[in-house]
């Protein structure tokens, strides 16, 4: 006898560190179909930034995602740089793209860490997170802090990297290294990982071409798309490096794609410190003005492409400033991988996307325009919100 | 050159058109953009990245923004809409799935009335009853 429930998820659960309602219905243990409910975190960052000058708006951008808290401001400057074609000095490439590397590390142990959590394996969570560590002195090294790095500018980098510390650096990579070829023979011969992991939540190629999924989403069902190898920007055009893709579509595919990845990342990194050993030079060119006109910007970010659009009218602000994050492209795609799998699966197949729904839900600016739109009581419409809910489920 | 075959192929359904080095903007009729989007999204190949709704003072205006990932070039069909208290488009969902979100975002941000999109409903508020039902971020409307 078929008995169909709704398992709702969230919006506050200890599975997601962030808010976000899922509502799952149940066949039995067989989920049947899943519908997702985003709008639980009020920020304004688009329209906040179309209030601020070019150089504020890169710290505002900064601040969407604590994670990916240097491809914002990578795709925010990129898409000012587009407006008026200008480029940048070749050691300041090899800073952005260094920086850009190290966060995809240190995002992507940061995913181990959880994926391990959330299906009951502490100890992979216990390794990514204590391999995690020597990235963030990394930044520390490079930046003076272990997060929101303020290191873009438009035309270059904020600061230089020291060139006595190199050698401390490429120890650290050494290091990563080692690691991450032990947990890919961990995943590729643990039993507990394989049998949670293969064959769990597959995206076909199909759907994530339709679904405009990016990012090891896409490339662990068999698409090929990556920034850094469709438009190189920055140095990515000068190093070497392979972008792993896998066809299956699982699970296990997306963490294969993410272990490899931070290995192709720690070459990258390794060769562009090689090169800020040798290339002397500038770090930043003097942009005093930003024309009249369209620019677009975009980086392949740990969890996928970050897309920045800029209109701007010869002043120094932008007249519209479009944010989109990866995972406004890849949440979607639980449509078409959750459905017919059990609902001990699900959890982790929520997770396969490295979902950040800080980042996704950026543009929303609750404005009634008859009142003052900062009086609006944000916590109230909230509950209400969570009321709504709560009665449709009991419906 | 995929982009000289695209412009070749649609012909005078591309309005007026900005080129940048792997940019193209240009404008398209309403009822053309079906045509438009399909050569790109399903005979090109392009991926949609997103797409950008401008409020701008003769009207409102809609910007998708399309990667052909093998030449790194964007093709970004613009449409515009004048009237600013019922803008009406197309929608691209049924060519392009994955266009349903940020569809049902402009449409609330913006006020948009996405024709033919297959789910009619707030992205954002959808269990807000209490905010009333007008464009979210939309300032100049009497």
């Amino acid at each position: 006898m078929s008995m169909v429930n709704n398992i709702p998820v969230g919006p506050f659960h200890p599975l997601l560190e962030e808010a976000e309602y899922f509502n799952i219905v149940v066949d039995g243990e067989t989920v049947v179909d899943i519908d997702m409910d985003i709008g639980w975190m009020h920020r304004g960052h688009e329209f906040i930034s179309e209030q601020k000058s070019f150089t504020q708006s890169i710290y505002l951008v900064e601040r969407i995602c604590g994670i990916c808290s240097t491809s914002h401001p990578i795709a925010c400057v990129h898409a000012f740089e587009d407006v008026d074609n200008i480029e940048i000095p070749e050691r300041a490439a090899y800073i952005r793209s260094l920086v850009g590397e190290l966060e995809r590390i240190h995002s992507h142990l940061l995913w181990f860490g959880l994926a391990g959590h959330f299906i009951g394996y502490d100890t992979v969570w216990m390794w990514a997170w204590k391999y995690r560590e020597p990235i963030l002195q990394m930044f520390e090294i490079i930046s003076g802090n272990r997060n929101h790095y303020g290191m873009m500018r438009i035309g270059g980098v904020a600061k230089d990297v020291d060139p006595a510390r190199i050698p401390e650096m490429m120890k650290i990579l050494d290091m990563v290294d080692d690691k991450m070829n032990m947990i890919i023979k961990v995943a590729k011969d643990d039993p507990v990982l394989r049998s949670r992991l293969k064959g769990v939540g597959v995206l076909t190629h199909k759907d994530a071409v339709e679904l405009c999924a990016v990012g090891p989403t896409a490339r662990a069902s068999g698409v090929n798309t990556d920034v850094r190898q469709d438009e190189p920007n920055d140095a990515y055009g000068w190093v070497k490096f392979d972008v792993p893709v896998l066809p299956n579509g699982d699970v296990y595919d997306k963490f294969v794609v993410r272990a490899l990845e931070i290995i192709e990342s720690t070459k990258i990194c390794r060769q562009c410190l090689e090169k800020l050993a040798t290339v002397k030079g500038p770090i930043l060119n003097n942009v005093k003005h930003i024309s009249a006109g369209e620019g677009l910007g975009r980086y392949e970010a740990p969890r996928g492409e970050v897309f920045h659009f800029i209109k701007t009218d010869g002043t120094n602000r932008p007249i519209r400033h479009k944010v989109r994050a990866p995972s406004f492209n890849n949440i979607p795609t639980y449509v078409a991988s959750c459905k017919g799998i059990p609902l001990a699966d699900a959890l982790i197949t929520l997770a396969s996307v490295d979902p950040c729904y800080c980042c996704t839900e950026r543009s929303l600016k609750v404005v009634d325009i008859n009142r003052d739109p900062f009086q609006i009581d944000l916590l109230k419409l909230s509950r209400e919100k969570t009321q709504q809910i709560r009665s449709k489920i009991h419906e | 050159m995929p982009e000289n075959e695209f412009f070749a192929a649609m012909g005078d359904k591309i309005g007026k058109t900005i080129e940048k080095k792997l940019r193209y903007y240009f404008e398209v009729k309403n009822e053309d953009l079906h045509d438009v989007v399909n050569y790109i999204f399903n005979t090109m190949g392009c991926r949609l990245s997103t797409a950008t709704a401008t409020e701008l003072y003769g009207g409102i205006e809609v910007l998708y923004h399309f990667s052909h990932d093998a030449t790194g070039t964007y093709y970004c069909p613009r449409i515009i809409m004048k009237d600013k208290k019922k803008p009406q488009m197309k929608s691209i969902t049924p060519i392009v799935r994955g266009a349903e979100w940020i569809e049902r975002e402009m449409a609330e941000m913006f006020g948009i009335d996405f024709d033919g999109h297959p789910r009619k409903e707030p992205l954002l508020t959808r269990n807000n009853p209490t905010v009333e039902k007008l464009p979210l971020r939309l300032r100049r409307i009497s």
